[in-house]
């Protein structure tokens, strides 16, 4: 009877409430993760893959994967796809949050159309610019020709130069608004006044920028930039549907490498040896983000 | 003079860089109504010299559309219900106390939100494999995209709840509620457009879930659109009126609510996903 009360009336409903939730994510994600480590030191194929005990191999799985020749081309891959499409994301959308800082009619609810990339499936945005970087009939050629930025066309997604590149232009487009969107927020929580006592001082626009602008968004600068890491190392459906990695593995990163290995080549040891890889540099990358949203987790 | 003439200049490049910006949604539903031989034009047409608008009905018939979208539906419809039956809660005590237990499960719910589903994908398929779910996969489907979904919809909820006042609650339990009638009867109308913008975001995000079907459901009638998009896209495809007018009928139903609902989609993400 106590207990009932407690579950009705005090700190039980609360724990229970949590406690669904919390005991779902162990079971669904907090558990995975732990097997998925125990895998990458154990010998795991077709003939394994149903028994609870298999035989242990310490860190040949590791040396299996680093000595893959693919393994380097890989790391190098993941590098060029994380900081280039952070770097253009970021550049990007900090150029149109500025611009959309303006004062003129309409402005927050054009901005708002910019997110329509970010709800679409990512499958079908990778669909969508497969057909506009295609080599010989894509639109961007003949838009980048027109221009005169090029001479001759660019098989973006079969030349091994620019395969990668070929993902990192998709995933620009697609993580750009979001990141806008978010340092929209944070230049908006900027007071005016200081603008005014600057321009006052004799400030010019760069200065105003340099001094006030940049140091003020410090703090979502930094959460716009792990979560753009983040986000970035989530992202899978743009590579089955423009490169599935190849040609020859030259736009092949971590994530996507992980999943062929477990699924298509069925060397599932070899997948979670690789994903826990990946985790690594996940927790590096969260760790930053929950120290840099920490005073606003707090409130 | 120029002051008055500046706005309206600033509006103009405004529409110029979204129609730039949106000018890939433009290019999947004119692509989808071209002519095959139009597609492949050099220089290309910007606007289809010969719509075909029966391209959607052969599209919607010929690759079993129907039955991929209702898979797509059912998947996002259990991903969300769970998600927002079991992260409500889990959000409101998260907004309501402040402590190190709190901040402790915070920072787990934190670390679940980042973790790659290319990363969770090879033990979830495992371990469903041994537990023996293979057997019903779009539930195993459902449990697992609910998983990766619960964190961002938990942190975004409890934004919403932070902004419920605690007094209308106090005063609640002052007039002889319990802790539960109090949360179903004052916190949860209070807080219920918050949540309904979060699940609806959670069932968009869902509705275009990938990779957890493509890895665990085999059976073609059990997967949904997003897979059924994948048989025939890849590095080397040319069937491209097809592929785009599959594309244009799978996401003008999410474009839909996401622009008639725009302004709160935008107004919830902002508030949650920063603070």
């Amino acid at each position: 009877m106590r207990f009932l009360n407690a579950l009705r009336d005090g700190v039980g409903f609360d724990i229970l409430l949590v406690g669904a939730a919390l005991l779902f994510l162990v079971a669904l994600a907090g558990a995975p993760l732990v097997y998925n480590v125990l895998m990458s030191f154990q010998q795991v194929d077709m003939f394994t893959l149903g028994a609870l005990f298999r035989p242990f191999v310490g860190f040949d799985n590791y040396v299996a994967v680093v000595r893959q020749p693919e393994f380097w081309l890989v790391t190098r891959n993941t590098l060029i796809f994380v900081f280039g499409s952070m770097t253009g994301q970021f550049v990007l959308g900090f150029a149109l949050a500025l611009f959309f800082a303006q004062n003129f009619p309409g402005a927050a609810t054009i901005r708002g159309l910019f997110l329509v990339s970010w709800v679409m499936p990512g499958l079908v945005v990778g669909g969508i610019w497969s057909l506009i970087l295609a080599g010989d009939y894509g639109v961007l050629n003949v838009i980048l020709r027109s221009l005169g930025i090029i001479q001759a066309n660019v098989f973006w997604k079969s030349d091994p130069a620019f395969s990668i590149w070929a993902v990192v232009i998709a995933n620009i487009w697609l993580g750009l608004a979001f990141n806008m969107l978010l340092l929209s927020v944070g230049l908006a929580a900027i007071p005016r006044d200081l603008y005014e006592a600057a321009e006052l001082d004799g400030a010019n626009a760069f200065q105003r920028f340099w001094t006030i602008t940049l140091p003020m968004m410090r703090p979502t600068i930094g959460a716009v930039l792990s979560l753009g890491l983040i986000g970035t190392l989530q992202q899978f459906d743009l590579f089955p549907a423009l490169t599935e990695g190849g040609p020859a593995n030259t736009s092949n990163v971590a994530g996507f490498w992980s999943w062929q290995l477990s699924f298509q080549l069925y060397d599932f040891a070899k997948g979670a040896t690789v994903s826990v890889m990946m985790f690594l540099l996940v927790l590096f990358a969260s760790v930053i983000y929950v120290r840099s949203t920490r005073h606003e987790v707090r409130g | 003079m120029t002051r008055t003439y500046t706005p309206w200049f600033l509006l103009a490049v405004a529409l110029g860089l979204a129609a730039i910006y949106l000018f890939p949604v433009y290019w999947m539903y004119v692509t989808s109504v071209k002519s095959g031989s139009e597609i492949f034009s050099n220089p290309p047409t910007f606007w289809p010299a010969d719509p075909n608008i029966g391209v959607f009905g052969d599209v919607w018939a010929r690759r079993a559309m129907p039955t991929y979208l209702w898979n797509s539906v059912v998947i996002a419809g259990g991903v969300t219900a769970i998600t927002v039956v079991l992260g409500t809660g889990c959000a409101y005590v998260l907004a309501r106390y402040r402590n190190v237990w709190i901040d402790i499960g915070l920072f787990c719910v934190l670390m679940l939100q980042v973790l790659p589903a290319s990363v969770m994908v090879t033990p979830l398929f495992v371990g469903f494999n041994q537990i023996g779910l293979l057997n019903y996969p779009r539930t195993a489907v459902v449990l697992a995209a609910a998983a990766k979904a619960m964190p961002f919809f938990v942190v975004l909820v409890r934004a919403t709840f932070m902004s419920v006042p605690r007094e209308l609650e106090e005063s609640a339990l002052v007039d002889g509620n319990s802790r539960v009638g109090a949360f179903f009867s004052i916190v949860l109308p209070l807080a219920r457009n918050g949540i309904l913008v979060c699940a609806i975001l959670t069932f968009m995000s869902a509705f275009g879930e990938y990779i957890y079907s493509k890895s665990i459901i085999q059976s073609p009638v059990l997967q949904p659109a997003s897979v059924g998009l994948s048989g025939f896209l890849g590095p080397n495809s040319t069937d491209w009126n097809s592929i785009m007018a599959y594309s244009a009928i799978y996401v003008t139903p999410i474009l839909a609510i996401f622009v008639i609902l725009q302004r709160r989609i935008v107004a919830g993400l902002t508030s949650g996903a920063l603070k």
